[in-house]
């Protein structure tokens, strides 16, 4: 059972993925525990498994061992399409692209977080149109994410994480396509928003400088985390 | 809205942006699918529809034909009279003659009728172009327009008629004498065959040129409104004597009407694989989709999203594209069908001419009778066939693992 202020938790995370006649050892054994509120930034290499091991936590992909718990479920033992149903409430997931829809405003955007796991009504519209206010497009919500710059397209996706009011935001690379300043005030506004959201934040990123903004800094490498920096 | 629904309706009809070409073509195919299916059901409808209407003009509902000529008696027509779907019949009898005006022969079919009768069967004053139904007595005739045409005579003027019993009197070296008559009226049906070779006169001259003394070749029956035409052939058959026997209109011209049918049906069949070649583009526009928008499909599922969520997203834009192809289809067909004589008479007017259609065509106009039952199969074949053109992209869309879908390039 996991320390109920536990938000995320796992242990011993094992994946490996075959290529050619070898076996890719990805992950073996990572551990890793996340509070509530708490902000940690994950480190490493090209190809050290930092976004297999973000999708593991996601419910995206299954390790071949260990454990991972969801609050106090334990996320290991339920189905893909259990964890499908979850996921949408418990966390919320920034990506490098954005991966906006690009037939929808910024504003549909946002709220079709709250669309794919329910219904849509006025709270939900109340809480898009102040989630987008809170990242700065209060009056771009009706442009469409090719009359957004880089910078603006990513505010739109941390808005959309955010919008079920989420546990947890894992956040893979998410100023990989930005320019420096722009990526620096996207991790400011994540640190910020999940602080006033309470929201954990599982920052994956190349850039030190935006590591040592979260409140933990993780290094993984060979597999499994070397040190807490 | 549920959110597949949400998101098909936006991908195929985006807010604030043009039409993506996607939707546009997929809905031009089914569309024009759909009309050429109308449009040709209808047409051939028409014709039939026309035909009907005609027969049953000329011929009545029901048709009584004698196996030989049969006595005109009391006894039969009261027999006729005393069914109860029958609200009028009236005696005819028919043959071949030669017409003769100015050394120009013609061999009509000659039709006789019971001029007291004939209006409660036949509406003949519909059809009159020239003179009128009631100037035709026993020395006079009444013939079809292309028939006149051809002899170059109008009202007024004075045929020989010959028939074949004068053949007999050839074969017995007397003197030919031909029986003169005069052209009461001219009619006009609007039937390329009948207009051409038809002459009407009364049945007393009939029965005097073919010496059929008071015999006739059959009847013609109308029915009271609403009556079902087989129950009153039914009802007919058992009071008539043996050597009669009464036909519905389409028992009447069963091999033209199973011609006209079988016609039907399968040019129905051939244009249902324009909507089948539209519903392939679909599936191959859908897959492309699929492909184009792998990333999405794997963030719909990375934000909770369910696999039959997102293949019904799919199935749905298949639906909205049959709908939409089957909406703009019938209004383009139901267009085409109210233009129709405009666009065949001006297509007519650079190739064969109107009188060449008119000649090989039969009708002077294309007909039209769309059939309810018609656009209810169209339009369910269509959207059908249009929903299951999304099944695969469907399939495909829900077998993306999101992970690998988040991760493809």
């Amino acid at each position: 059972m996991s320390n109920p202020a536990t938000v995320l938790r796992a242990s011993g995370l094992r994946k490996n993925y075959p290529s050619g006649d070898r076996v890719l050892e990805v992950l073996s054994g990572v551990d890793l525990t996340v509070a509530a509120g708490e902000s940690v930034s994950i480190r490493g290499e090209s190809g050290s498994g930092k976004s297999t091991l973000l999708n593991i936590l996601a419910g995206l992909d299954r390790p071949d061992a260990g454990e991972l718990f969801w609050a106090d479920e334990a996320a290991h033992q339920l189905s893909l399409g259990d964890l499908t149903a979850r996921r949408g409430r418990f966390l919320g997931m920034v990506f490098q692209s954005y991966y906006l829809i690009p037939e929808l405003d910024a504003f549909a955007n946002v709220l079709m977080g709250a669309r794919v796991i329910g219904g849509v009504g006025a709270a939900e519209r109340a809480r898009t149109a102040a989630l987008l206010k809170r990242v700065g497009l209060a009056e771009r919500g009706h442009h469409l994410p090719s009359q957004l710059s880089g910078g603006e397209r990513q505010r739109v996706a941390v808005a959309r994480a955010l919008m079920n009011r989420p546990h947890v935001i894992l956040a893979d690379e998410p100023t990989g396509n930005l320019d420096e300043r722009t990526g620096d005030s996207i991790v400011e506004l994540l640190l910020g928003v999940c602080a006033e959201e309470k929201a954990a934040l599982v920052l994956v990123t190349h850039n030190p400088a935006h590591a040592k903004k979260t409140a933990r800094q993780l290094l993984l490498r060979d597999g499994r985390f070397a040190a807490t920096l | 809205m549920p959110w597949p629904l949400y998101l098909a309706l936006k991908q195929l009809f985006p807010s604030g942006r043009r039409l993506p070409f996607f939707t546009i073509i997929s809905i031009m195919g089914v569309g024009l699918g759909v009309a050429l299916m109308l449009v040709s059901t209808s047409v051939m409808g028409g014709f039939g529809h026309q035909i009907k209407t005609m027969i049953i003009d000329t011929q009545g509902e029901v048709q009584i034909r004698g196996r030989s000529p049969m006595e005109a008696t009391a006894a039969v027509e009261s027999a006729i009279a005393g069914v109860p779907a029958v609200a009028a019949s009236s005696p005819y009898a028919q043959g071949v003659v030669m017409l003769e005006y100015g050394h120009r022969p013609a061999f009509p079919v000659i039709q006789g009728f019971d001029l007291a009768r004939i209006r409660q069967v036949i509406p003949l004053n519909r059809y009159m172009t020239a003179g009128s139904l009631d100037d035709l007595d026993d020395d006079s005739v009444i013939l079809s327009s292309l028939l006149a045409g051809s002899l170059g005579v109008n009202v007024g003027d004075k045929l020989d008629l010959y028939t074949p019993l004068m053949l007999e009197r050839m074969k017995r070296n007397e003197v030919l004498l031909p029986r003169e008559v005069r052209v009461a009226g001219i009619f006009r049906i609007g039937h390329q065959q009948l207009d051409s070779s038809t002459v009407l006169c009364s049945l007393r001259l009939m029965q005097d040129l073919y010496g059929l003394r008071q015999m006739v070749h059959g009847y013609n029956v109308r029915l009271k409104p609403g009556a079902d035409p087989d129950a009153a052939v039914a009802a007919l058959n058992r009071v008539l004597p043996p050597v009669a026997r009464a036909l519905t209109w389409f028992e009447a011209n069963a091999d033209f009407q199973a011609v006209l049918s079988f016609e039907r049906n399968m040019i129905f069949f051939l244009l249902t694989f324009i909507v089948v070649v539209a519903a392939f583009s679909i599936t191959s526009s859908l897959l492309v989709t699929v492909v184009r928008k792998t990333r999405e499909i794997g963030l719909l599922g990375a934000m909770g999203g369910r696999a039959r969520s997102v293949a019904a997203c799919f199935c749905f834009q298949g639906l909205f594209i049959g709908v939409g192809g089957t909406v703009a289809g019938l209004g383009l067909g139901f267009l085409l069908l109210h233009y129709r004589n405009a666009a065949v008479h001006f297509i007519a007017s650079f190739t064969m001419g109107q009188d060449v259609f008119e000649k090989f065509y039969q009708f002077s106009n294309l007909p039209a009778y769309t059939e309810t039952k018609d656009v209810v199969i169209i339009v369910v074949f269509s959207v059908i066939a249009s929903t299951l053109a999304g099944l695969i992209p469907a399939w495909r869309a829900a077998k993306l693992k999101p992970v690998e879908a988040l991760r493809s390039e």
